[in-house]
């Protein structure tokens, strides 16, 4: 599974991975969701622009692993990336996920040292993605 | 069929299929030269009917594609066209004989056929033959165009008696079944005269005249054929002609939709036709046929009738149901591995369509689908092209991200370790197409903004690819430059491991080919910028640009950009630069040297060696300004790794200034400066070319000689010495620092070489009275005190020093401290050549400090009543501390002698009443030594 945090510039903040070996996969397979989540912005933009939902849902599924989005309303995006075989995480758990990821997302931007667009090093949201990861695995 | 036509889109359906192919030896450019002049016809209106007839060329075509024709007209090879060259008359019956034998390849689909002969002159040339044109040469074919169009017309005819002779099949009579080639074993032996299998039959051909009517450019018909055929085909379930029925319509109304097509730029139409007038022309013909039984069509009227658009509208699939039926035609297709091509280029089709309407969301399912399409084995050149053909499609639609991947694995691909001649150029040229979906460009200024952001993994692999396949290229050239940018600009994201790694590899690979600065420019025309190594080693930019002047030939340290100090034509200027190194490993800068603009300026490189991870170090790189002017100094070059690179400051993260502006002066003179001294520390306050220290005693006289040589190649004009005593509180007696330069003065002007030497006098005559308690002594004692040992310490510290004992502590000397220091500056003002003239001078500075140390002492002081009342005798015990012999004299007495470390009884006849004067008698001592020659 991988968690994966990318900037309005679609350049990542944050990205972690377990297994750690497979890593370069899962940086392809979130890179190229990036496609599908702009375009999906996009499309929100045009259509329905007073929509609050962040949650965009299973972005594709490929064969071994499904792909969840998430953005913000500033435009960060948030990527999960799941295992296919995981049949315990449905669609609630992963929006409960984004939303706690959210959370800590907005605990990170809210510290005064950190600057937007930097990459995070938070270790209070490295624990809580932690703990996510393990949930997710 | 296996071999899918990844270019394929839906206004194909309309077009016929006609081949060009090459007869024996033809040279494959003038082939190409005249397939192009014929590809040029592409659409042909037909005389009389007002229908324009699309053509698709191939110079390849495989002829089991061919067995489809019948699923999809369009596959179907319908006229051949070959190019043959004959010289003699002789070869022609054998040419002619080829051309049957070539025909009968397609034999079977083949409305009409073509033979272009070049080369043949003469009475064979002369026939008069509909199928063959003779041409003198290649170059001599003015009516190729004319012949092409007249065989697209023969086409028509046959094109239009097959459609009116299908479409007017009556449905008693007994229909063909149409099959594809992998049905005609599941149909043996089925009832023929069952309703089902009469019903498929029906359906079936219905498609095939939709197809027909497609083609011969009778759209409305061919749309309600299609939806008869759907009609038909679905209640039978024949799952595979239903989707290709589907697949029709969605065609058809994709071509009434989109006149301009689904191609993009490259399959674009002739905008002669596509424009608006001209394409409801060409809809027109079919629009005036629309009825509920099109088998009873007529093709010959003309006129158009409004009432017709109401039928048209019910025909024509609406936009979003283009996709729903292309989506239900391929789920169709889905059903029957063996159609697997038909439903990979239905996706690409739907895909195309979905670019057209911006959808590019449902757009990326189809693709997606189409990745999963299974086409059994592949050969490597099929699954390159398929790749590329995902990642042309991705890009259409948008999916940038998405298109690199599959551009990325299509590279792969060329080089898969299956491939026994790995194709290393084009990986190499799929590898950059890449980048821009990376968002990595290769040009490293757009990585000195600030902090690196992007997906370092992912594109840290794409240079890594780059490297390898630039060096399987051969272009070591080209690996240097991508290594260098990686090194360069993915520094931050290299673990110890890979920068070993990668530095060897980069040192591998100059040591065949060095990196430069100049632009590497590729044949496709990207042009690879240089890549300077700013960052090995790291210049820091909080210490910014250290420049050393010499025009005082002094070191000065200024950190500013618009430097206040010169330098001097002809002499070496320094510059010194605050560098790390970032590198786990020791780095060999090697050739570092300054980059100017201005001046002609001779850069001596230098070579450092910097300790892995070193903290700040400081660099000085040097060179010589030849002309006099304002130089600028714009960075630095650097060989690192066997690749050079020139780094600029205004490039530099951190860096604020964007180089450095010093004027040059024109040349002086330079001297040299030697002291007959030993050199010592500086002094603390000043900022001194050299300095000298020396001990002295309280009264003693040193001769210091200071020797100058001109090491400069300017003759020294001038000559100016000053001195300035530092400031001290000790009450200095006399002159410190004495000199005649009238001998020196007689020597200028000093040519380049020589010397000059002026001797200095140092004197040091210090008050040291008021340090030894002796008058406490005296008051207590009054006067009747005599013979006392005064209880000085510095009794106690000197006699050791004097009896050369090594009692004496450093810690008491240093409690009592006797020693006074004077400093003083001696400053050297010199002018001479070019630059004397424009008024500027060197300045030389000479610190000298001197210790001085008192050289007698009194231990011991009592009176005695003298012969007169109003005088005492005043008895003191004086102290010789040096090792010489000295002379002590005050007033009105004699002189006394006394030796080294020697002590005598000194009377003096004291004329005042209150010995409480003595203090001030005591200071007027004046104790001169005078050195003992003989030592």
């Amino acid at each position: 599974a991988e968690i994966c945090i990318t900037s309005m510039d679609n350049y990542p903040l944050y990205i972690r991975s377990i297994p750690t070996q497979g890593e370069l996969k899962f940086h392809y397979t979130v890179h190229t969701s990036l496609d599908v989540v702009e375009e999906k912005i996009s499309g929100v933009g045009k259509a329905l622009a007073d929509q609050r939902e962040l949650y965009l849902g299973l972005l594709y599924p490929t064969e071994d692993y499904k792909v969840y989005g998430y953005v913000t309303n500033s435009k960060v995006k948030f990527v999960i990336v799941v295992d296919s075989s995981n049949t315990s995480l449905r669609d609630n758990e992963i929006r409960s996920m984004f939303r706690k990821l959210h959370n800590s997302f907005t605990d990170v931007m809210c510290n005064p040292f950190y600057n937007p667009g930097d990459p995070i090093q938070s270790k209070a949201f490295d624990s809580i993605v932690s703990t996510m990861m393990v949930q997710a695995c | 069929m296996s071999v899918p036509d990844y270019m394929q889109c839906a206004e194909d359906h309309q077009t016929v299929l006609v081949v060009v192919q090459p007869m024996g030896i033809v040279p494959e450019d003038q082939f190409f030269r005249i397939y192009k002049r014929i590809t040029g016809v592409s659409q042909v209106s037909i005389r009389d009917s007002q229908r324009v007839l699309f053509i698709r060329y191939r110079h390849h075509y495989p002829p089991e594609n061919n067995d489809w024709g019948d699923f999809q007209t369009h596959r179907k090879v319908v006229g051949l066209i070959s190019v043959t060259s004959c010289t003699t008359a002789k070869e022609w019956p054998q040419t002619s004989e080829r051309f049957h034998g070539q025909k009968e390849v397609f034999g079977s689909t083949l409305y009409d056929s073509r033979l272009l002969v070049f080369g043949l002159q003469g009475e064979v040339a002369e026939q008069q033959r509909t199928d063959v044109a003779f041409y003198p040469s290649y170059d001599d074919c003015p009516d190729v165009e004319k012949r092409v169009e007249d065989f697209v017309e023969s086409i028509f005819i046959v094109l239009e008696s097959k459609r009116l002779d299908r479409a007017t099949d009556k449905s008693g009579d007994k229909i063909q079944l149409l099959c594809v080639p992998f049905e005609k074993k599941d149909f043996v032996g089925l009832d023929t005269d069952s309703r089902h299998y009469k019903k498929r039959c029906q359906g079936r051909m219905r498609k095939h005249v939709g197809d027909l009517c497609l083609q011969a450019g009778m759209l409305q018909d061919a749309l309600v054929h299609y939806h008869m055929a759907v009609e038909l085909l679905r209640s039978v379930n024949d799952f595979l002609w239903l989707g290709a029925a589907l697949e029709g319509l969605c065609s058809a109304s994709v071509i009434f939709h989109y006149p301009g097509g689904t191609a993009g730029k490259s399959g674009a139409r002739k905008p002669g036709v596509s424009s608006a007038a001209d394409a409801g022309k060409r809809h027109r013909p079919g629009a005036q046929e629309v009825l509920i039984d099109p088998g009873a069509l007529t093709t010959n009227g003309i006129s158009a009738d409004t009432s017709t658009e109401i039928g048209r509208a019910k025909n024509c699939l609406s936009q979003e149901d283009i996709i729903e039926k292309y989506k239900e035609a391929i789920s169709n297709y889905g059903k029957y591995k063996s159609a697997g091509v038909i439903e990979l280029e239905a996706c690409i089709k739907a895909v195309r369509v979905l670019a057209i309407q911006k959808r590019a969301m449902e757009a990326s399912e189809f693709l997606q689908n189409a990745v999963y399409i299974n086409l059994g084995q592949l050969s490597e050149e099929e699954k390159i092209q398929r790749y590329s053909v995902l990642s042309e499609l991705y890009e259409l639609i948008g999916f940038h991200r998405k298109s690199a991947f599959f551009k990325r694995v299509a590279a792969m691909q060329c080089v898969a370790p299956t491939i026994p001649e790995p194709g290393w150029k084009a990986c190499y040229k799929l590898l950059l197409e890449t980048l821009p979906g990376y968002s990595l460009s290769l040009d490293p200024k757009d990585f000195s903004k600030g902090t690196h952001r992007g997906w370092a993994a992912v594109q840290l692999r794409l240079l890594h690819e780059l490297v390898y396949a630039s060096r399987r290229m051969g272009n070591p050239g080209l690996s240097v430059r991508h290594l260098s940018f990686l090194l360069q600009t993915m520094l931050d994201f290299l673990s110890d491991q890979e920068k070993k790694e990668v530095t060897q590899s980069l040192e591998n690979y100059t040591s065949k080919c060095p990196g430069g600065m100049e632009v590497i420019s590729l044949p496709d025309g990207l042009k690879l910028p240089p890549v300077p190594f700013t960052k090995l080693p790291i210049l820091n930019a909080f210490l910014s640009l250290c420049i050393y002047t010499v025009l005082l030939f002094i070191d000065v340290c200024v950190c500013v950009c618009v430097a206040d100090f010169q330098w001097v034509q002809g002499d070496v200027c320094e510059v010194q630069l605050m560098v790390y190194n970032p590198m786990p490993f020791e780095l060999r800068v090697e050739n570092m040297g300054l980059l100017t603009s201005g001046v002609d300026f001779e850069s001596l490189p230098a070579a450092l060696s910097l300790p892995a991870e070193s903290g700040l170090y400081p660099v000085t790189l040097v060179g010589v300004p030849r002309t006099a002017g304002n130089i600028t100094i714009n960075g630095y070059h650097t060989s690192v790794f066997g690749v050079s690179s020139d780094c600029l400051l205004e490039g530099l993260v951190g860096v604020k200034s964007s180089g450095c502006m010093v004027e040059v002066v024109p040349s002086l003179p330079r001297l040299q400066l030697c002291t007959s001294l030993p050199r010592s520390a500086h002094l603390s306050s000043e900022d001194l070319s050299t300095s000298v220290s020396l001990q002295l005693f309280n009264g003693e006289t040193q001769q210091l000689t200071i020797t100058l040589e001109n090491i400069g190649a300017e003759m020294l004009n001038t000559l100016e010495l000053t001195s300035k005593t530092l400031s001290t509180k000790e009450k200095l007696f006399g002159e410190f620092l004495t000199w005649d330069l009238q001998d020196a003065l007689s020597h200028l002007p000093l040519k380049s070489g020589q010397s000059v030497s002026i001797p200095v006098n140092i004197s040091a005559k210090l008050d040291f009275s008021g340090q030894e308690n002796l008058l406490h002594d005296l008051n207590d004692d009054g006067i009747s005190v005599t013979g006392l040992p005064v209880s000085s310490p510095l009794r106690q510290v000197l006699k050791p020093r004097a009896e050369n004992k090594p009692v004496g502590t450093d810690a008491s000397k240093n409690e009592f401290n006797h020693v006074k220091t004077l400093e003083a500056v001696l400053t050297f003002k010199y002018s001479g050549g070019a630059g004397q003239v424009e008024g500027y001078y060197r300045e030389l500075s000479l610190g000298v400090r001197v210790d001085v140390e008192p050289s007698v002492f009194f231990t011991r002081v009592s009176t005695l009543p003298a012969t007169s009342t109003r005088q005492c005798h005043l008895l003191l015990d004086v102290f010789n501390s040096t090792e010489h012999e000295l002379t002590l004299s005050a007033k009105n007495n004699q002189d006394l002698v006394l030796h080294a470390s020697e002590c005598q009884r000194y009377m003096h006849t004291h004329t005042h009443t209150h010995t409480h004067t003595l203090s001030h008698t005591d200071s007027s001592f004046i104790c001169e030594m005078y050195r003992c020659l003989s030592g």
